[in-house]
């Protein structure tokens, strides 16, 4: 019956059943209220768990940020403090190299001049030296030509007038 | 009187609409737009406002958007679930509310003059378009993945097994719809029965056990699909 109805005839025949318990109100009723009233606190706690474990995952994550940010903060201080610190210790050095250069340069100069002094003894000595030598040999080549006269020119005649000669002074020598 | 209310229960009776050459189950149809309606305005008005911190509409619709994507993501695996996503959760959720907008809704009160209003999911046209649907979205899958690669598996493990693995292409959809329609039929078929026999009281028990079934089926149906298009796509 009524196989094919026309295309314009949806609304045909269309019709609203009041009939109580043929429409399955009441069991209806019954089933949603119990699974609203069972359903829904299951979802709601299982909605509010949910709900809170994401509340929870974004504080960690927050927490997370702040404590980066705070070793961030933390990481920039040591940088300052390391940078203050390396300029002092460039100062330091700078100065000790200062000094060290300084030092240096008087201890040279005192070498210098200790090394000069030892040049000027050393020279004045080599000439007293060379000097008495000198002094020496020409003495003792007088004496050698003094001998070879006296051995050469030595008479008793001469011998004589040496002999009154020094006795004539070792006169003048008592006289006076 | 009792007699012929019994008599009155219908197995068969649609309500036909002609739409050119094809006539088609009009209550069905009526049905899956009511359906189809519910899910859109649900999506809509849960998404409406998007917050960080979810509230109520959008941390439910969160809620089931998890569930939807850990099924997938059992089934299809990790590296490829994401695609497939939408697909299962459209058939998860349209079958979902289908069943139990059956089971709960009064649709008793509205009398049509042919076959009665019911889940869409209680006629075989419905689950066989969406066995269907899941046919051809693991066939585009494997394809899509595999290339022609994808026939070798129909000679594996053993070219013997050829007829079986081509017959599995059949049974998979048959068994999809069937399951479903047969589940969700016969539901309502012992409701309506224990209604007419015992009209208070005694169904509320087996109303319950019967939204159990249907989540149950959307459920199975949403997990087999995704497990075939993840067979489907997974090399072997």
């Amino acid at each position: 019956m009524g196989i094919s109805l026309s295309n314009f005839s949806l609304g045909e025949g269309i019709g609203i059943n009041t009939d109580i318990l043929d429409t399955n109100i009441i069991n209806l009723t019954v089933v949603i209220g119990v699974l609203v009233y069972v359903g829904g606190d299951v979802l709601s706690s299982l909605l509010t768990n949910r709900k809170e474990m994401i509340l929870k995952t974004l504080q960690d994550a927050d927490d997370r940020y702040k404590e980066a940010e705070q070793k961030i903060a933390d990481a920039k201080e040591q940088l300052e403090l390391a940078k203050v610190k390396a300029e002092e210790i460039r100062a330091q050095s700078k100065a000790s190299a200062a000094l060290g250069t300084t030092n240096l340069l008087n201890r040279v100069e005192e070498d210098i001049k200790r090394l000069e002094e030892t040049k000027q003894t050393t020279i004045r000595l080599e000439e007293e030296k060379a000097v008495a030598q000198v002094c020496q040999q020409v003495s003792r080549l007088a004496l050698d030509q003094a001998v070879e006269k006296l051995k050469t020119s030595l008479d008793s005649n001469v011998q004589r007038r040496i002999i009154d000669l020094n006795i004539a002074l070792l006169g003048n020598l008592a006289k006076n | 009187m009792n007699l012929y209310d019994i008599s009155s229960v219908e197995v068969g009776e649609h309500f036909y609409w002609t739409i050119g050459d094809f006539q088609v189950h009009g209550q069905v149809l009526i049905n899956s737009w009511i359906v189809i309606g519910i899910l859109i305005a649900m999506a809509v008005l849960t998404t409406r406002d998007l917050k960080a911190v979810p509230e109520g509409g959008q941390n439910f619709i969160e809620y089931v958007l998890e569930f939807i994507r850990d099924l997938t993501k059992t089934q299809i695996g990790e590296a490829e679930y994401r695609n497939w996503v939408p697909f299962v959760g459209t058939m998860f959720l349209f079958i979902f509310v289908s069943n139990w907008s059956g089971a709960l809704i009064p649709w008793r009160i509205i009398e049509l003059p042919n076959g009665e209003l019911g889940a869409p999911t209680n006629d075989i046209n419905t689950t066989a378009g969406l066995a269907l649907l899941t046919s051809l979205a693991y066939f585009y899958g494997g394809l899509n993945k595999r290339g022609l690669g994808y026939f070798s598996k129909y000679i594996q493990p053993t070219p013997i097994l050829l007829p079986i693995n081509i017959l599995e292409d059949f049974t998979k959809p048959l068994s999809l719809s069937f399951r479903l329609f047969g589940n969700i039929l016969a539901d309502e078929l012992v409701v309506g029965v224990l209604i007419s026999l015992v009209p208070l009281v005694i169904p509320i028990p087996l109303m319950f056990l019967g939204l159990f079934t249907s989540g149950i089926q959307a459920l199975i149906f949403a997990t087999l699909s995704a497990a075939y298009i993840g067979e489907a796509m997974e090399g072997h």
